[in-house]
């Protein structure tokens, strides 16, 4: 882009990846509609597999033109931070309903407490994410003051094996928990339980996805010294979901099984 | 001024338009999607108009009014009331004022655009009959998860698709103000309406999650079977409101803060003075962004909350009415022995300030619990908010596009039509929403489509009628005037109105490219409203 005083002929900006991304984010709620809705199973599927690809599509081609045709601005950190804002105000809407109703259930909440349920689990999951969060930080001050490539890989690898042992564990939780007829429907004890992991969950997940393209990133020389700017962000996301977990393990273990 | 050939940004081929990332192009889709939308919309809300005429049943079913009242409310809030001026002024001018080649993010951008048009696509299918949506634009629970409500999922989703579009931009917008100012626009010289635009996009950053919160729940709830809405089950449908207008009252400052930005701007280059207060309208701002988020009990009322809870809230939002002042007096302020020349910016500019002030004024009784008791959902409220919200905002937005027009479009938005329509629409908004207010101090509740037969309301739902026969009547002429305006106005020059502003010194149309590769170079003294001498028109 922009180099000094080189003369540039003013042109229109294009890019053709945000439209097929845009298309695969309206094809979501057709998809949602059609199956729970009217219950056209089939249709619904293919509307949602298709804007799922379509999606999948548009990031890669939006991330290699962003990779590869231009210079690092450095925006994408006050970006995420401002992103991470509004995450932080999603995860209090749950949080508002789940201690609403312990509060006013509070003389029903103990029947609702599954035998199954163990804090033992929570303290594992913790664990598991506070060694994520510190092998992330030595991603990266590797590449940012070692400059080392091949070393932020290395701990980027840890953080996403760390991860997705964290989601492999919690899903064994659910499966679990379900079994012993502590559901999504059962209770507001069992409401707030899946909906606060499992929006936390899903924020793992993507903190995961995000990892992967880091490592491809930084294996493909891609993202290095000069350019550290989707480690950084990356980074900060898995910061604050490690830190999201404290509350939500706090609300949904410690809050929820308490006798009060 | 550059040298070097421009390119008007509007040259652009089909394939240009549908694939831009252009701030400026971007700006165009929106603001004309939703004066589409507003004109759908605002039919919607004359067949209500007639429906209401008289007693009894008139043309359409209630099935079908609910239906058109939703969308009508939906619509008017979520497309006219955020987008139009966030998404379609806000996106054109922001870079424009503080000398950004576009905003900071120009792919997400144009992502946003698609998310909301994608918003849009979803509210032309609730259009088939056996997608109609009928729970109120609030979609309170329990009765929005009904059957009878219509499709409870095209409701939610339309308000997830808009709430992506809007969280993008926020973190777009912001992140361009912050970073991408051109050497010496500093917080101390920044155009109001770019003010007034970021405030709004805190608010839309803190605020937009947690609407979608209670609209997923709601879904959930309805879908899925859990019990956040449902008291058997230890859930609580007062969760929906809090959640809901935690949002849902900040929101209304995100609708009106940029119009009042396009105020100052009108207001002070038709004054040919410095806007009065400049640093006072800035603490006002931020005032009013920090205290809206404290208020929002007053829309709870009557459903049921705590004393101390409404006695709070009741303060708090009296306490909004301070900034809100602060600002009609900077206006006054700035009209004080100025050289006032009344184009059609500076009317609607003027009679937006005018219907702002009846709003707020009917506002406070509101904020009184004892005096809503009585007059909550009822006509009265409805008059309020369309004073403050339908009319300031409308009258804003249209004299921000007839004042940027010639930057949009290279050509002058005509006098004559602009100024007819003014009157219309002025005479006409005020006959509607003041006996509008009347009927429901009388006892007429709203949302329903009958009511008793008692002669003095008859006679109020007539006038009414008439007057928005006038309204609509107006609005088809300004919209005359736009299409005018595009295909035969007169030729703009570059800075018609003789501002100061940065966004004045671009070529009209404004080019491609804006200000070239290099940031421009604005004066150590630059001030949007230096203001002086007459102009020459
Ligand atoms: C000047 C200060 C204002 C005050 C004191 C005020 C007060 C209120 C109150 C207390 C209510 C709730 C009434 C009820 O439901 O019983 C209300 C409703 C409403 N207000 Fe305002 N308001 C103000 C400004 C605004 C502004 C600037 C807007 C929009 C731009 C707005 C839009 C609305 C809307 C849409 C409703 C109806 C909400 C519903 O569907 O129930 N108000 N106002
Ligand atoms: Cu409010």
């Amino acid at each position: 882009m922009a180099q000094g005083a080189v003369h540039h002929e003013p042109h229109h900006e294009v890019s053709i990846w945000p439209l097929p991304i845009g298309v695969g984010v309206l094809l979501m709620p057709i998809s949602f509609t059609m199956f729970f809705h009217y219950g056209w199973q089939l249709p619904g599927l293919i509307a949602g597999g298709v804007g799922l690809a379509l999606i999948l599509v548009g990031a890669a081609g939006w991330a290699n033109e962003h990779f590869t045709a231009e210079k690092e601005e450095g925006f994408g950190w006050v970006g995420i931070l401002s992103f991470i804002i509004s995450e932080v105000v999603i995860f209090g809407t749950l949080f508002a309903a789940f201690w609403t109703a312990r509060v006013t259930h509070a003389d029903e909440w103990s029947a609702w407490v599954p035998e199954g349920i163990s804090l033992g689990m929570a303290g594992i999951l913790t664990l598991i994410l506070w060694a994520s969060s510190f092998t992330i930080f030595r991603a990266e001050t590797a590449l940012e003051e070692e400059g080392d490539s091949g070393k932020a890989l290395t701990w980027v690898f840890l953080t996403f094996a760390l991860g997705l042992t964290f989601v492999v564990l919690h899903v064994k939780e659910w499966i679990h928990l379900w079994g012993e007829g502590f559901t999504l429907s059962s209770h507001m004890y069992g409401t707030g339980f899946y909906a606060l992991t499992g929006l936390h969950t899903s924020h793992v997940i993507v903190g995961l996805i995000a990892q992967i393209y880091a490592m491809w990133l930084l294996a493909s020389g891609r993202m290095n010294r000069e350019k550290p700017t989707m480690l950084r962000a990356t980074s900060a996301y898995w910061h604050f979901v490690d830190v999201m977990w404290m509350l939500v393990a706090g609300t949904a273990y410690l809050v929820g099984t308490a006798a009060l | 001024m550059r040298e070097a050939i421009s390119v008007p940004y509007l040259k652009a081929g089909l394939k240009e338009w549908i694939f831009t990332t252009d701030h400026k192009k971007i700006g165009i889709l929106y603001l004309t999607t939703t004066y589409i939308f507003f004109l759908v919309a605002g039919l919607f809300g004359l067949v209500i108009r007639f429906e209401q005429n008289s007693p009894g049943y008139q043309i359409v079913p209630p099935d079908f009014y609910n239906y058109l009242l939703t969308g009508h409310g939906a619509v008017l809030l979520l497309w006219w009331g955020i987008a139009s001026h966030i998404g379609g002024l806000g996106n054109f001018l922001l870079p424009l004022m503080i000398g950004a080649k576009d905003v900071a993010f120009p792919r997400l951008n144009a992502l946003s655009w698609w998310a909301f048009f994608g918003a849009s696509v979803l509210v032309l299918l609730t259009l088939i009959p056996g997608n109609h949506i009928k729970m109120m634009w609030t979609g309170y629970p329990p009765y929005a998860g009904n059957p009878d409500a219509g499709v409870t999922a095209l409701y939610v989703f339309i308000i997830h698709l808009i709430g992506v579009s809007s969280i993008a931009t926020a973190v777009n917008f912001i992140t361009t103000y912050i970073k991408m100012r051109a050497p010496g626009i500093t917080f101390w010289n920044t155009n109001m309406f770019v003010h007034a635009l970021i405030a709004a996009n805190v608010i839309q950053l803190v605020g937009v999650p947690s609407i979608a919160g209670a609209v997923t729940m709601l879904l959930l709830d309805t879908y899925l079977g859990t019990n956040f809405y449902n008291p058997a089950k230890g859930g609580d449908p007062l969760i929906y409101q809090n959640v809901f207008w935690f949002y849902s009252h900040p929101v209304v400052y995100v609708m009106i803060l940029p119009i009042f930005g396009m105020f100052s701007e009108i207001v002070s280059t038709f004054s040919r003075k410095p806007l009065f207060g400049y640093t006072s309208m800035i603490f006002a701002i931020w005032c009013i962004t920090f205290l809206s988020f404290i208020v929002w009990i007053h829309h709870m009322f009557v459903s049921g909350v705590p004393d101390w809870a409404r006695v709070l809230m009741s303060y708090t939002t009296i306490l909004i009415a301070v900034p809100t002042g602060i600002k009609i007096f900077n206006w006054m302020g700035t009209l004080y022995k100025g050289a006032i020349i009344l184009r059609v910016p500076m009317l609607y500019a003027l009679g937006g300030i005018f219907m702002f002030l009846i709003g707020g004024l009917t506002g406070i009784p509101n904020a009184m619990v004892a005096i809503d008791l009585g007059i909550s959902d009822s006509l009265f409220i409805v008059g309020h908010f369309h004073y403050v919200l339908g009319m300031a905002l409308t009258f804003g937005i249209f004299g921000g596009i007839t004042y940027w027009f010639p930057k949009m479009t290279g050509r002058m938005y005509p006098e004559n039509i602009g100024k007819l329509s003014f009157w219309l629409i002025f005479a006409g908004a005020n006959i509607f929403y003041f006996f509008q207010m009347i009927a429901g101090i009388l006892g007429n509740p709203r949302r329903y489509p009958d009511y008793p037969p008692i002669p003095e309301w008859v006679t109020l739902h007539h006038i009414q009628t008439i007057g928005a026969l006038i309204l609509g009547v107006g609005i088809l002429v300004y919209t005359v005037g736009l299409i005018k305006g595009l295909t035969s106005g007169e030729e703009a020059s570059d800075n018609p109105w003789e501002s100061q502003s940065l966004e004045w010194r671009l070529p009209s149309p404004a080019p491609v490219d804006n200000f070239g590769d290099e940031p421009p170079k604005v004066e150590p003294d630059y001030h949007p409203y230096k203001y002086g001498a007459p102009p020459a028109f």
